[in-house]
């Protein structure tokens, strides 16, 4: 009889334990945004599949045509954004290897872009503002975006001025980790991907 | 005898096929002492056979979406689709100072969890029968389906909301 109590007991627990929302290994890949905003005292956190992500972006007609791919109209390039001048500078750019691509620096923030073994990374330092008398305008604000080779690759092996965004899906299928952070004074961003179904309570 | 059996057995067992085919029943609960209770049983088929014939009695335009609704339909589809097929998980956590919003995916169901000081909200939407719901490329609002997709949401909790004292609870049984 006790033995029966104590296996009921342990089931019991087992099923408890089993329904808890606890962050779990998938098979699948997940991309996750946090927002984290201090003064609002305010979490937000977004976690969908790559699946949901993708069938969000092959069915959104306007931006994306068939197979997946992302046309570049005249307008774009008309403002000198021609997908085939970016195939050929990102070709030219990968014989080159880790690099310093491009730096500005002025008053108000420092933007950095490098190219660090397959990784291409964006820093922006927003420097903190304040007015004549010193009081804080804004404080000081840092972005960090890592944008991997490979997605780069994927993304540009579409023809012409199409941009191939099954491809880059496929790429980020691969992917874990951060893929960009932003910092200020009162909020915290970050998105990246791993296999968890759910963000950990910490958000870490 | 048998004619008591006959007026007895009838009704009941004419209950029990209805009942048998599945009840939506609202139940809300006011609180306090005075509070009072009603529930209102709907036999699954009444609600199915309003559904099935709301195209005969309702004007064409009135179950038919607005155009820029309309367009976006095949998205929402792709998307529910996608979810039904994606493990389960949290999609969604908001948290705020004074409430909560939890959206998961457990199943074939979408659970809905809203938080606050005083209300407490749970939703379900099963993805088949908001699959179901969803209408056409055309915005044309596909009753009989829906009313055919309600059947499989038996035994389903959908709408319970706690407000202070007061309880409302829409389950199909």
């Amino acid at each position: 009889m006790r033995k029966s109590i104590q296996a009921g007991v342990g089931l019991l627990a087992l099923s408890a334990v089993a329904a808890t929302p606890v962050a779990a290994q998938t098979a699948t890949a997940w991309l996750h945004v946090r927002v984290e905003e201090v003064k609002q005292a305010s979490k937000v956190s977004v976690n969908l599949p790559l699946s949901v992500v993708e069938a969000v972006l092959k069915a959104s007609p306007e931006l994306i045509e068939r197979h997946g791919r992302i046309h570049l109209g005249r307008e774009h390039a008309r403002h000198g954004l021609k997908l085939a001048d970016l195939r050929r500078v990102w070709k030219e750019l990968a014989a080159v290897g880790d690099a310093e691509l491009v730096t500005v620096e002025s008053e108000d923030e420092n933007v950095k872009v490098q190219r660090k073994g397959d990784l291409v990374l964006v820093l922006v330092e927003q420097k903190a503002r304040s007015d004549k008398d010193g009081k804080k305008l804004k404080g000081a604000e840092q972005v960090r975006v890592e944008v991997p080779v490979s997605l780069v690759d994927a993304l540009l092996s579409g023809e012409e001025d199409e941009a191939n965004i099954e491809a880059a899906i496929l790429e980020l299928r691969k992917r874990r980790g951060d893929i960009v952070r932003v910092q200020d004074d009162d909020s915290h961003v970050r998105v990246w991907i791993d296999d968890q179904n759910a963000q950990a309570p910490a958000g870490k | 005898m048998l004619k008591l059996a006959i007026i007895l057995g009838v009704p009941i067992a004419m209950l029990a096929t209805v009942a048998s085919l599945g009840v939506v029943v609202v139940d809300v609960r006011e609180g306090g002492p005075d509070g009072s209770r009603i529930i209102v049983p709907v036999p699954l088929v009444f609600a199915q056979a309003a559904l099935a014939l709301a195209p005969i009695a309702a004007p064409a335009d009135k179950l038919r979406l607005p155009h820029e609704a309309a367009e976006h339909m095949g998205l929402a589809r792709e998307v529910i689709e996608a979810l039904a097929a994606a493990p389960d998980g949290e999609l969604v956590r908001v948290e705020e100072r004074d409430e909560q919003v939890l959206i998961t995916k457990e199943g074939r169901t979408l659970k809905v969890r809203v938080t606050g000081k005083r209300e407490n909200v749970t939703v379900n939407v099963p993805l088949h029968l908001a699959l179901e719901a969803l209408p056409g490329a055309d915005g044309r609002i596909r009753t009989a389906a829906l009313a055919g997709a309600l059947g499989s949401v038996r035994f389903t909790d959908l709408v319970e909301v706690h407000d202070g004292n007061d309880h409302v609870r829409v389950w199909v049984w």
